[in-house]
């Protein structure tokens, strides 16, 4: 085998990800150079290169179609302290800034942040050496890599850029990932990357005190900014920080091609086309920033309340015990305690917006549902463009963002139905399309006899955004058989979603509870959707709520105790240590237990919706209006902010 | 802030100070709050939660009083829903039970202060109704009926107090407390009597033997500091007779009255009222989340806050419902029982005074919820 040639920057902040691979791991493999930023870019478009650890704005330019190698990044949420706007005078009153042309993305993002603040300084290119002097008067100098380690306070005006971002968005700041084309990364490759990662975020007190001797710098602030400011997860809400600025970047001129997805190598999970295959072992995601100790079984229940609250992964059989022992406040304080740590004390979002139900037609008759009609019925109905025009317009005039695209699984609808919809769609109003659940994309592939992949890659290219998360129910066959014998098994529903990560799409993930299932099943749905998320962090976020009974062919009566729900709310919040989101579903619990739930785990108040078909058939009687929404967050101690799909803050 | 000399004080069973309530209002951690007021809870009761089998009579709605908050009463009679029950009319609730094998064990009388009644209208809607079950207790007239008969029909509150006693009055329930400071209640519920009326009402029941309940609506225009002071006010008169059973904290519903423009209190507003409720009235026993107001989801979670009592059946109530209530108008004991269950409490039937009508295996009647899956798949279509 030919080795892979490999190009890294030669910062300090790449240093762990490349720590094995400096000291002979993988050599027959790989063959590694250091070079600036820009340069990688330039080796691996010239082909000098296969590999590169690439500034995302490369990653977007780039008019070749690249693959990502999943979990690895160089991130940042919040001060990054090497990408710096320096000056003698406040931004605003800078006239023009010098920039070191060695990284793309730094000067993307300075250009979006000039425009968020309405400001268009002329921009100068200068040398990588000379950046470090280049400020004076009114004019800046954007400052990256090691140099701003050392700027100390030379400017009396100094901006982080990672913090900018992190404020305006929500988000993390993504500054560079693994990138090359396709197929010339195997999973041997990616694994022996992230065993690379591992073994550098391992060392990096020595990597520090290495760096900072040869280079006369302070070895703790080397190890400090190794630790404290930069993130080296391709985690979910990495993909989210990413997805909103090539977005952004799009939407402000600065990308010409349409905002790219980020989309990944194989890591040896996506070798099985069809639904129903069974799928190999895990390989986790490097996990080592955060150290998950095995759980020890014998713990007390307080014991693993506080290692629960304080990140540490909480084990199947834990929570078990935790759900059928935990006093509720306790479970309710330590979920709060991970929604700080992270989202922090303030802000609570939500979206508007609308819930279309494109047809009503289904042949799966699930027991639980009230909505569906078989084919050939009287009441069933499809939405003609004329009745979907009116629904978009009325959504857009109203402030929303995105339409949550759901229906039943018609027969009659070719895949080549919902190509033309989402082309007319998107050719005529602004909005997000999050469409299709597992089971309708499912039912799509079966009909028209071809792969998941394949349908997903045509949805996608007629307009597709993000895939909802219904249809999970519980995720145990068992369960599954009892209340929807014809919809689609764990296996594929979960197949479904790592196919769409794969492609770049993200989803959200669900869970109905209340229909009798035991607290390992329900553990067990969580496991799944935990064990998906360590290999694709393609979830943005997880929401659950009660089966809603009234009116239904189930023999149940409603699940709706509050208590059970802020039970399997909070918990969720702790098993689910990877999800970066939690909604509430004030739809079924009311916007009482909903605004309750903020303080079991909850960031997220869900969606203004400005229509409701479903639930609300089953008995869910709540409406709520964007002002209601805002007191409710407000009335809970917290700061109500909009969102997108991306969970990207939108201006008030 | 830090709990901790709150937290202290409630530990050694010293009583909070009008500043320790504002600051567990103002700013401490909801669920902090919460957890102290469940310790308190736990070492009153235990898991032990109390519900009774009760209905309401509402025997009139025409009132003088012209209470902002208020969407049941109606001026004079001929007005446009206004209402007032026959004898025969009110009778027929209790009666229907009885036929029906109910075994219900109270019922909850409050009216509009109707100033066309003859005072034995309402003696003899008492001994009617014990004629037909010697054994129901009956809860009737909130203090702010008795005082307005005492100014009506030119009796002493005592002499009031003596012949509904005779007639068959039980206890008295704690309803028209509002909130006791008077920019509050000139605002809100100016014709009703004042705090230290309404309080003396109680005083002198007390002291006859009679016991009482007692409320404070929140949520119009009080203000935290009134709320406190409002709590103050009964445990000081607690400490006194020692009469009161039970505070049962109102939310005020905004529908169809004059403070529609008002939004209701959210759910986290009333969990931290309950919760600094039972902190504040350490000689007030029950703590009563009354779940026609709150909503059966909301009174749940209150069991976590303080709360030990999820009041009763009900079966028809009208006050809160005129104001826009969406619950249900009744709870079966077997519902009830199965919220308490689910909350992780234990379920006690009561009487009116806390005397224990059934638990244990005698509530366990009720068919258990959960089900395995296999066994719950019949379709019933």
């Amino acid at each position: 085998m030919n080795r892979l040639r490999l190009a890294a920057v030669s910062f300090l902040n790449a240093r762990p990800i490349t720590y094995g691979l400096e000291r002979g791991a993988g050599d027959e493999m790989f063959d590694l150079r250091f070079d600036l930023p820009a340069r990688c870019a330039e080796a691996l478009a010239s082909g000098a290169v296969d590999l590169a650890l690439l500034p995302l704005g490369s990653y977007a330019t780039s008019p070749e179609d690249l693959r990502i190698v999943p979990g690895i990044a160089v991130a940042s949420r919040g001060p990054v302290r090497t990408v710096l706007l320096a000056g003698d005078v406040p931004w605003q009153d800078m006239s023009s800034i010098a920039l070191d042309a060695a990284s793309r993305s730094s000067v993307m993002l300075l250009k979006l942040l000039n425009r968020e603040r309405e400001m268009s300084p002329s921009l100068v290119a200068v040398d990588h050496d000379e950046i470090g002097t280049a400020a004076s008067g009114t004019r800046g100098a954007l400052i990256i890599g090691d140099a701003g380690l050392r700027l100390g306070d030379r400017y009396p005006h100094i901006y982080d850029l990672g913090r900018e971002w992190t404020a305006l968005t929500g988000l993390p700041f993504v500054y560079a990932v693994w990138a090359g084309r396709p197929g010339m990364v195997t999973p041997e490759h990616v694994r022996v990357l992230r065993d690379s990662l591992r073994a550098g975020l391992d060392n990096r007190a020595e990597i520090a005190r290495g760096w900072a001797d040869e280079r006369g710098m302070d070895p703790a602030v080397c190890e400090s900014y190794l630790h404290n400011n930069i993130r080296y997860r391709l985690g979910a809400e990495e993909l989210s920080g990413a997805a909103a600025f090539l977005h952004r970047a799009h939407t402000a001129g600065l990308l010409t091609r349409p905002a790219a997805r980020l989309r990944f190598f194989d890591d040896g999970r996506l070798e099985h086309p069809t639904c129903n295959s069974k799928l190999a072992p895990a390989l986790p995601l490097p996990r080592s920033e955060l150290a998950f100790p095995r759980p020890n079984t014998t713990r007390s229940v307080d014991g693993l309340l506080a290692d629960a609250a304080a990140g540490l992964r909480l084990g199947f059989d834990d929570a078990i015990r935790l759900y059928n022992d935990a006093p509720t406040l306790d479970l309710g304080a330590a979920a709060d305690a991970r929604r700080r740590a992270l989202h922090g004390d303030s802000v609570v979002t939500y979206i508007i917006d609308r819930n279309v139900n494109y047809t009503n037609v289904c042949v799966t008759r699930c027991k639980f549902c009230n909505f569906y009609r078989p084919p050939g019925h009287a009441e069933g109905y499809t939405l003609s463009k004329e009745i979907l025009a009116a629904k978009l317009q009325e959504t857009v005039d109203l402030g929303g963002v995105q339409i949550l695209l759901q229906g039943g699984l018609n027969p009659d609808l070719p895949l080549a139905f919902y190509e033309d919809l989402f082309r007319w769609m998107k050719a005529n109003f602004p909005l997000a399309i999050h469409g299709l659940s597992p089971e309708e994309i499912r039912f799509i592939a079966e009909k028209e006899n071809m792969s998941l992949r394949g349908v997903l890659e045509r949805l996608v290219a007629a307009g597709l955004d993000s895939v909802p998360g219904g249809g999970a129910e519980v995720l145990d066959d068992d369960v599954r058989r009892a209340i929807s014998p014809l919809k689609c098994s764990t296996d594929t529903w979960l197949e479904v979603m790592r196919q769409a990560h794969a492609l770049g799409l993200r989803t959200t993930a669900t869970m109905v509870f209340g229909f009798g299932e035991t607290p390992a099943q329900v553990f067990g749905h969580l496991e799944h959707l935990r064990a998906l998320q360590d290999e694709t962090a393609g979830f943005t976020a997880f929401i659950c709520w009660p089966f809603q009974a009234e009116g239904t062919r189930l023999k149940l009566k409603d699940d709706t105790t509050a208590m059970r729900y802020l039970r399997l709310f909070a918990l969720s919040r702790l098993y689910l240590d990877n999800f970066p989101n939690l909604q509430v579903s004030w739809p079924t619990m009311g916007p009482d237990v909903g605004q309750v739930a903020l303080r079991f785990g909850g960031n997220d108040f869900g969606s203004a919706m400005i229509e409701e078909n479903v639930v609300s058939q089953a008995g869910a009687v709540f409406k709520l209006s964007a002002g209601d929404i805002e007191r409710y967050v407000r009335t809970a101690g917290f700061e109500p902010r909009r969102r997108n799909m991306r969970y990207e803050l939108l201006p008030a | 802030m830090t709990l901790s000399p709150i937290r202290d004080k409630v530990r050694a069973g010293e009583p909070l100070t009008f500043e320790d309530g504002v600051a567990l209002y103002r700013h401490a951690n909801l669920l902090e709050v919460g957890a102290l007021a469940n310790d308190v809870r736990e070492r009153l009761h235990g898991d032990r939660t109390y519900f009774n089998r009760n209905f309401h009579i509402n025997a009139t709605n025409v009132c003088v009083a012209s209470c902002m908050f208020c969407s049941f009463a109606r001026l004079k009679e001929g007005d446009a829903g206004a209402y007032t029950m026959t004898h025969d009319q009110a009778w027929a609730k209790l009666q229907e039970r009885v036929d029906a094998g109910d075994p219900v064990t109270e019922i909850h009388i409050v009216n509009g202060l109707h100033d066309g009644l003859p005072f034995d209208y309402y003696t003899d809607l008492l001994a009617g109704l014990k004629r037909i079950k010697p054994d129901i207790h009956l809860k009737a007239f909130t203090a702010v009926e008795i005082f307005y008969y005492h100014q009506h029909y030119g009796l002493s509150v005592e002499e009031i107090l003596r012949r509904l006693r005779a007639a068959g009055l039980d206890s008295l329930p704690g309803g028209g407390a509002e909130i006791f400071a008077p920019r509050v209640r000139k605002k809100i519920c100016d014709d009703k009597c004042t705090a230290d009326q309404w309080l003396d009402v109680h005083r002198t029941a007390h002291r006859m033997g009679l016991r009482s309940n007692c409320t404070m609506l929140y949520g119009t225009i009080e203000t935290v500091e009134e709320r406190v002071d409002h709590m103050l006010r009964l445990r000081a008169l607690q400490e006194e007779t020692a009469g009161f059973q039970t505070f049962i904290p109102l939310a005020f519903h905004p529908d169809n009255n004059a403070l529609m423009k008002l939004p209701a209190p959210t759910g986290v507003e009333d969990l931290r009222t309950y919760a600094v409720a039972r902190l504040l009235l350490h000689n007030i026993p029950h703590l009563k989340a009354y779940w026609i107001m709150l909503g059966v989801k909301t009174a749940q979670t209150a069991l976590w806050f303080g709360a030990n009592d999820l009041d009763g059946t009900v079966q028809e109530e009208k006050i809160y419902h005129m104001a826009g209530a969406d619950t249900p108008q009744t709870l079966t004991s077997d519902e009830i029982v199965r919220v308490i269950t689910e909350a992780g409490r234990t379920p006690v039937e009561r009487d009116t005074l806390y005397n224990v009508v059934a638990e244990g295996e005698a509530l366990r009647s009720a068919k258990p919820f959960r089900r395995p899956v296999r066994r719950s798949l019949e379709i019933v279509s």
